[in-house]
């Protein structure tokens, strides 16, 4: 059955030019963006990612006398369409800093220290149900050089395919509790209350197993819902 | 269910995440894609002309038949199997991408073109358009480029520098501003 893709309410989703995020003035267009017709361009997409790029695996915590220094944490992410319907097989790409707010990044000259154990980057591809675990440490937060105040909280960057070229999303992901989320500027470029607490992760009550790690439980949903068949 | 807000890539996606041959798309694995080789490249800027750095950019496109490797296209079956349809590229320090690719063919009901989208620290969502060949009558009659108001049409058109080499300038905002869609 073929995919629909409908308009996303607006406020669900971040306002393009954020007040205090100096970059977006610039780079986002001042022309109304043109309304297309969808075509089977636009409806389908690239399957096969993976035999493009490699793979990473979903470990980056690493293990023994090479684990990250930080919170060991375990995310459980599920990825569905509007419908709830799993997405499987999909490739999704997760970055992070180290748990002290550092990226392995030319861009990163922040002076908090790199951890020789940690690089930050997963990629994998979803199972059947449209689940991954991701084991890793809780990353830090960190000041944005726009030296005004302005921390980002502790967060963690996602990148999916989906199946269609509409369904790309990149996203981020955040933590519950953290006093920083109330005044991220990215965070709360989203009008919709709701709409942000979906931007966040639920804990799962500590557990004997991992006795070691913290736990928490994510979903994302992509765009698109399964066409309704034409009334007889 | 409501689909999940976007956020930007931020200014720190993984350098190991443009992986070396990733914006080669006329091979996999070693074999060779059917159809006529093609390089496609340009120059993203932002309002005040600065090219940009880091900047990634992504391209989707039917094989050299006109076919999308996807269950959705009922050609599906003939498609290339040499051919995924789709690479990543980011800019370097002058702003410049590069891919190489094969000349698409024409879905049916489109002229030939090729899908991109860019991802970059200040995009709060992703910026998606298409890059159309010149020349090709089939543009006059393509459903996604006559949505462009007509004055702003030829910014979607890739100039021909050479056989085979077409630039694709990207102005993310103000003078010449590349048309983008909201889909």
């Amino acid at each position: 059955m073929p995919t629909v893709i409908a308009p996303r309410d607006e406020r669900t989703q971040p306002m393009r030019i954020v007040p205090g995020y100096p970059q977006t003035p610039w780079r986002n267009p001042k022309e109304p963006l043109v309304r297309r017709p969808p075509t089977l361009s636009e409806l389908t997409g690239p399957l096969e990612v993976s035999r493009r790029v490699k793979l990473l695996g979903g470990d980056i915590a690493g293990h023994r006398d090479q684990q990250a220094i930080g919170q060991l944490m375990h995310l459980k992410v599920r990825v569905v369409d509007e419908d709830g319907a799993p997405v499987g097989g999909t490739v999704v790409e997760i970055w992070q800093c180290n748990a002290a707010g550092r990226y392995i990044h030319p861009n990163d000259d922040d002076h908090a220290p790199v951890d020789a154990n940690f690089y930050g980057a997963a990629r994998l591809t979803t199972d059947e149900s449209g689940s991954f675990d991701l084991r890793t440490v809780k990353p830090g937060a960190y000041p944005v050089p726009t030296r005004d105040g302005w921390w980002r909280p502790p967060h963690i960057h996602f990148s999916l395919f989906g199946k269609l070229w509409l369904q790309r999303l990149v996203t981020q992901m955040y933590f519950p509790g953290e006093p920083l989320n109330a005044q991220d500027r990215i965070l709360n470029a989203v009008p919709d209350a709701a709409a942000r607490e979906r931007l966040v992760a639920r804990m799962v009550p500590p557990a004997a197993d991992p006795f070691n790690a913290l736990v928490f439980e994510h979903q994302i949903v992509l765009r698109g819902r399964r066409a309704t068949p034409a009334q007889p | 269910m409501i689909p999940t807000g976007e956020a930007t890539i931020g200014p720190f996606f993984p350098p190991r995440y443009v992986d070396a041959g990733a914006n080669d798309l006329t091979q996999v694995e070693g074999r060779k894609a059917q159809g006529e080789a093609i390089e496609i490249h340009g120059c993203v800027r932002q309002e005040d002309g600065a090219a940009l750095d880091n900047l990634v950019v992504e391209i989707w496109q039917a094989d050299a038949k006109g076919i999308y490797r996807h269950p959705a296209d009922p050609r599906q079956g003939e498609a290339d199997a040499n051919f995924l349809g789709w690479g990543r590229a980011a800019t370097d320090q002058a702003g410049n991408y590069r891919f190489r690719s094969v000349r698409p063919g024409a879905p049916a009901g489109r002229a030939r073109h090729v899908n991109f989208m860019v991802m970059f620290s200040g995009l709060m969502r992703i910026l998606k358009t298409t890059m159309f060949f010149d020349g090709e009558k089939a543009n006059d009659a393509d459903p996604v480029l006559v949505a462009v108001p007509a004055a702003r049409r030829a910014l979607l058109v890739a100039r021909q520098e050479a056989p085979g080499k077409y630039r694709f300038d990207l102005k993310l905002r103000g003078e010449h501003e590349t048309p983008f869609f909201d889909d």
